[in-house]
């Protein structure tokens, strides 16, 4: 498809408003961590939002961990 | 594929010890971490803690969340907590954004500027647009050799009402950028207003785009580095602050 307009392009095709609410920021053992929610309802780790350095080598939950949603519900 | 394996195995190990699981992870979810990034583990207390500023700075708007982005509203609780723990003595800013919301941007730059514990960034690929204040509102900055920034004109999306008094407000916004910039580097208004609206450079746009070594020799920014000497000089300066607070004390 080739489109000849002057509409930016992210006005022509806008993002549908549940993309929106995929992303939380959760706090895990106190260090706040941005998750998206699975199709099994689990959060995955997207990024670790602290400024802690020595929070980014926690391997519980750096990013790709699957946050297990029943302990959190 | 080795690797893959033995991590896929190690986290097998793991989770079968962690008592939160009372049941062995699922194949698909195995398979889900294998993304995962694995990092030696090290329970310490950092006196320096660190701030990212990466992808888009989001204002207003929110962006799609396929969007990489900087929120100011993650960003400046965090500097309120770094500036009042006692336990941080300094702050370590690393920038590979492209710019976005002028006023998140400034917003930052000024809270960052404000702080009264050392500052240092690092400008590591590019820090472009609304990038620059905010690299320039640290005590000390370094740009890697291979790093750019993008000055340029101010500009508007969105609805636009053209009447003439919407052109005073973006230079007028403009001079925010300009005015902060100048007072925070060694840069001279008059070289700064040069690049930005220097024709020729960018493509189909007006600006420049300051390499590692300009930037630097431009008073932009303060010196050629990387991590290491990043933290080099915080720690002098967390040194130096100390040493004043002592002297304060007496």
């Amino acid at each position: 498809m080739i489109l000849y307009t002057t509409m930016p392009q992210e006005i022509i095709f806008q993002t549908p408003e549940s993309e929106y609410g995929k992303q939380t920021v959760i706090e895990y053992e106190g260090i706040p961590v941005l998750v998206e929610m699975n199709e099994n309802h689990d959060y995955r780790v997207i990024q670790v939002m602290s400024s802690d350095p020595f929070h980014y080598l926690n391997d519980r939950c750096c990013p790709g961990v699957i946050l297990s949603n029943r302990i959190y519900q | 594929m080795d690797k893959l394996f033995f991590q896929n195995s190690n986290n097998e190990g793991e989770e079968q010890e962690a008592p939160k699981e009372d049941r062995p992870p699922s194949l698909m979810e195995k398979i889900q971490q294998l993304g995962q990034t694995n990092v030696p583990q090290l329970s310490q207390d950092s006196k320096i803690h660190c701030l990212t500023i990466i992808g888009q700075i989001e204002g207003h708007l929110q962006l799609p969340p396929q969007n990489k982005t900087t929120k100011y509203e993650h960003i400046i609780p965090q500097l309120v907590a770094i500036e009042q723990n006692p336990k941080i003595e300094g702050l370590l800013i690393i920038l590979n954004t492209v710019g976005g919301d002028v006023e998140a941007g400034l917003a930052i730059s000024e809270m960052i500027a404000s702080l009264s514990k050392p500052t240092v960034s690092i400008v590591l690929g590019g820090g472009h647009s609304i990038g620059v204040p905010i690299a320039v509102s640290c005590d000390y900055s370094f740009i890697a050799d291979t790093a750019t920034m993008t000055i340029h004109p101010i500009r508007l999306t969105g609805l636009v009402i053209s009447v003439p008094q919407t052109f005073e407000y973006l230079d007028k916004m403009q001079d925010r950028v300009v005015r902060f910039v100048t007072k925070h580097s060694k840069i001279s208004e008059e070289k700064f207003k040069d690049l930005m609206f220097e024709k020729g450079n960018l493509t189909r746009d007006i600006g420049t785009n300051v390499m590692g070594t300009d930037a630097v020799e431009y008073g932009l920014i303060d010196e050629i580095g990387g991590v290491g000497k990043a933290l080099k000089k915080l720690d002098e300066l967390i040194e130096l602050n100390n040493e004043e607070m002592e002297r304060l004390v007496q």
